[in-house]
């Protein structure tokens, strides 16, 4: 079976960062249904700006992730036909955000209270890494794709892909323009 | 969770959701099936109704009715019976001393809705006695009114929202659609994938330019000359309908006459474009079986603006896109209920329906049903006179709806001058705003969510909106506060509900009477003009080509282009020009008190500048620099930026620290009377030191949420 991942198609954003907010609401840091706040703002895809393009960019769940195979402590792992991080285990190393090429690993030290020898202190740093779960815990599915005024996200998984596939091989073979060569 | 029918209250989409509802609070918004949306909002419909709820973020709602008896003292907060008793008695005596005429009042395009606009302008019109009332479509989309009634006999938008997807080829003129109506742009996403050619004519590498298939980069204030070009190339390579023409127009030969000079090849320097560029985009318009023009604030915001819409129409008119489906000319509307406002009379040469105030039969049958002897038929001030008729001693008191000129009007200083010179100053809104801050009297209403209305959308579409939660505070609707005023100064009126009040209306409007409160129920949709109670509502305008204008022909119309006002020069080296982000919405009292909206762009905002003036002025991406120009100083955050145009910079305008109305200039289009926030002078100047600068921001932005706080607290 093929990862799941979600992705977007350019030629339809808008640039409007519905997803972002819709993204960020699905993912509260702190506590559940807190109003956002610049601190507590963080989504897992971004829409990306340039001269000829708007489009959110966010984590392809790589069959061989090379954040999975970086981590030196087995926190992020294939769950769910998806790459999935386990904080706790996360040491906030960064290794992962290094070795990612679509920059979809964030890496965020957030305070924390932690039990040590018996009591909980207060100033403790809790390391996490923030990546597109899939909205894995979530009825409805990711949060950002319904979001979407013009509809531009979409959720891939191995139907999608060989329906894909299948069709452009079908034009391939109907455009087979190159046997005039021979 | 109970869910409860609405209508979103920022732009003019006219996007239909769903208020969730819990134990009396609104605590969601989801997507509804709307005519217009289809089952889609953008990031302002979904996550832009938490200012309900009074969160703070920016400015608190007004709860209590509050008095100032002495400028410069402190608010006091009073009973609505003190509140009225005092606002009522100083309106008369300003009335009794100087005479109707030196009161004016402004409608609300945003929240009140339709009822509360036709309350407050038959208060203006029977109860005070002027036409001096007008809304903001003076400072948007007035020149769109003023010239589409000239030239085709309707204001409006000729076509619908829906039917842009099936438009063959879209000529976008300046308007950006991603930011002004993301719900709009999802129209034009559409046709695209039906097939349509898009062409975009805009300085800037709008959304819209990524999926043309022709992006035209004109200079800025080059609009006349590129509308004639295209004028003229329809005509010299016969491109237009000659028989359309001859059958369904008038004044061919001068228009003909006028856009001989223009060609292509003329407007070349003027417009920065390639002749050949030019010929192309008519070429690819006119030959489309269906086209339609999209225009905004690129077109009406400058000091010739009704000249160019008359000139877009006329290329709808020469190539026969009008009269049918899938065509036209759009105006797409910003405000939720800025076409609202109009609709009902919020203008001062306009009764409700479009009725001219200096028409005898019109005059004398709103009197009698006012149960006034007349009506003025002056026509009454408008929105961008105030600071003038002010200062020349004509205007003596200012009775503000739901505005915030103190924010949204150009060259703030000037405005702020007039406010300190008024008489006195009423000002009814939901928050505490800059222009609350000056005002004698303030009377707290609901919000939107908090009452029952009706909203007309960009494309003429009469939508219903129900209240979802009681309002907290001692705040009434804006129709009640309307008629205890006038009840006080000795025109007894009373309302039982909004529904009583847009019945009164659509009888009194041939245009609305058919689009009936029942007929509206739920998510119901009528399109004026709607005549009677069995007609569907108009979609399109002109049906056979029968143009609503007195002879009933469609006006070509061309005028000379004229270059915008205020020149670049040495000391102020660059354009300014100001535009839209897509998470505020206007002056920021809704938005900026939403969490969501208010956490994904705060102050001081953008200043958008091309790379290469960037670098030339040692401006590096995200640090705070000063914008100049001769009549202010304001800072704001540099984002270089590689789609907008060397030579000018663009700034949003809901900024508190970063006023871009601080430096725009006050020059008005000569008919709608429209400012030209699309251009003045300005320099910027890279800040060495970016610690003082970041504190700066915060410290000012802090101290003026905190005075207007602690004024809202008494």
């Amino acid at each position: 079976m093929m990862n799941r991942f979600v992705i977007a198609e350019p030629d339809k954003c808008i640039g409007c960062r519905t997803c972002e907010i819709a993204c960020a609401l699905a993912h509260p840091v702190g506590a559940i249904a807190a109003p956002l706040t610049p601190a507590t703002f963080a989504p897992r895809l971004t829409v990306v700006k340039g001269m000829k393009i708007s489009t959110p960019v966010l984590c392809r769940h790589c069959e061989d992730a090379p954040c999975v195979n970086v981590c030196p402590n087995g926190a992020i792992v294939y769950r769910q036909n998806s790459v999935q991080v386990l904080q706790d285990r996360c040491v906030g190393c960064k290794t992962c955000m290094v070795a990612c090429p679509y920059g979809a690993m964030n890496v965020v030290a957030r305070p924390a209270a932690q039990p040590a020898a018996g009591y909980a202190t207060t100033h403790a740093i809790k390391a996490e890494v923030q990546k597109c779960d899939l909205c894995v815990d979530h009825a409805g599915g990711p949060a950002c794709i319904p979001s979407c005024p013009t509809k531009a996200l979409h959720l891939v998984d191995r139907n999608t892909m060989d329906a894909a596939r299948k069709s452009r091989q079908e034009r391939a073979a109907l455009d087979m323009t190159n046997g005039r060569l021979f | 969770m109970e869910k409860v029918i609405s209508v979103c209250p920022y732009c003019g989409s006219g996007c239909k959701l769903n208020l969730l509802v819990e134990n009396g609070t609104v605590v969601g918004a989801e997507p509804a099936n709307g005519v217009t949306n289809e089952g889609e909002l953008c990031l302002k419909g979904y996550f832009g109704w938490d200012f309900i709820n009074d969160t703070k973020l920016l400015t608190p709602r007004l709860k209590q009715p509050m008095i100032r008896r002495q400028r410069g003292g402190e608010f006091e907060a009073v009973s609505w019976d003190e509140a009225i008793s005092y606002a009522s008695s100083r309106l008369q005596e300003i009335k009794a001393k100087h005479g109707s005429d030196a009161i004016m009042c402004t409608g609300s395009s945003r929240g009140p809705g339709n009822e509360s606009n036709y309350v407050m302008q038959k208060f203006a019109r029977a109860v005070i006695g002027t036409n001096n009332i007008d809304c903001c479509a003076r400072v948007c989309h007035g020149p769109s009114v003023a010239g589409l009634q000239v030239t085709l006999g309707n204001g409006a938008m000729s076509n619908s929202i829906c039917e842009i997807e099936d438009s063959k080829c879209i000529l976008v003129f300046g308007y950006n659609p991603a930011d002004s109506h993301p719900i709009v742009a999802r129209r034009i996403l559409k046709a695209k994938e039906k097939g349509a050619k898009v062409i975009v004519c805009d300085p800037r590498f709008i959304e819209t330019a990524r999926l043309a298939d022709m992006w035209l980069p004109l200079h800025n204030g080059s609009n006349m000359a590129l509308v004639n070009a295209f004028a003229n190339v329809l005509i010299e390579e016969n491109l237009y309908k000659q028989d359309y023409v001859a059958r369904y127009t008038e004044g061919f030969e001068d228009y003909r006459a006028l856009v001989s000079k223009y060609t292509p090849e003329y407007v070349e320097t003027i417009t920065g474009l390639p002749a050949q560029q030019i010929r192309e985009a008519m070429r690819v318009y006119a030959a489309a079986p269906s086209a339609t023009i999209l225009w905004g604030m690129g077109v009406t915001q400058w000091g010739q603006a009704v000249d160019v819409v008359k000139g877009l129409s006329g290329l709808a008119l020469l190539t026969g896109n009008l009269g049918r489906p899938n065509v036209g000319v759009g105006p797409v509307r910003g405000q939720n209920n800025v076409q609202g406002a109009c609709d009902v009379g919020m203008l001062p040469n306009q009764f409700p329906g479009y009725q001219h105030v200096s028409d005898e039969a019109a005059s004398a049958k709103f009197a009698k049903a006012w149960g006034v002897p007349e009506l003025s038929k002056r026509v009454g001030f408008s929105l961008t006179d105030v600071p003038h008729v002010v200062q020349e001693g004509k205007l003596k008191a200012y009775y503000i709806f739901g505005e915030d000129p103190a924010q949204t009007e150009p060259d703030l200083e000037t405005m702020r001058q007039a406010f300190e010179k008024l008489e006195f100053i009423i000002v009814q809104d939901i928050f505490m705003t800059k222009t609350a801050m000056f005002a004698d009297v303030i009377l707290p209403a609901t919000s939107w969510g908090e009452h029952d209305g009706v909203y007309s959308s960009a494309d003429r579409g009469f939508q219903r909106f129900y209240k979802a939660a009681e309002p907290k505070g001692n705040v009434k609707p804006d129709w009640e506060i309307f008629s205890l005023m006038a009840t006080a100064m000795g025109y007894p009126m009373k309302y039982r509900d909004t529904r009583e009040i847009w019945d009164e209306m659509i009888a009194l409007c041939p245009l609305y009477t058919g689009a009936t409160y029942d007929k509206l129920a739920g998510l119901g949709y009528v399109q004026w003009p709607c005549p009677t109670e069995d007609h569907p509502g108009t979609p399109w305008l002109y049906k056979d080509n029968k143009f609503d204008t007195a002879s009933g022909k469609g006006l070509l119309f061309a005028a000379e282009w004229r270059a915008p006002l205020e020149q670049v020069d040495a000391e102020y080296p660059l354009g300014l020009c100001t535009v839209r982000e897509v998470g505020h919405y206007s002056c920021r009292s809704m938005t900026g008190n939403c969490s969501a909206l208010q956490t994904l762009a705060d102050e001081p905002g953008y200043v958008q500048i091309h790379p290469d003036n960037a670098a030339k002025l040692g401006l590096q991406d995200q640090q705070l620099a000063w914008i100049a120009s001769r009549r202010g100083k304001v800072i704001a955050r540099v984002a270089v930026n590689e789609r907008v145009n060397a030579g000018t910079v663009y700034m949003t305008y809901q900024w508190w620290i970063g006023a871009c109305n601080e430096l725009t200039i006050e020059h008005l289009d000569p008919i709608s009377k429209t400012p030209e926030y699309k251009h003045c002078a300005v320099r910027v100047e890279a800040i060495d030191d970016q610690l003082w600068a970041e504190n700066y921001v915060q410290q000012e932005y802090s101290q003026l949420k905190a005075r207007l706080r602690h004024a809202a607290t008494v």
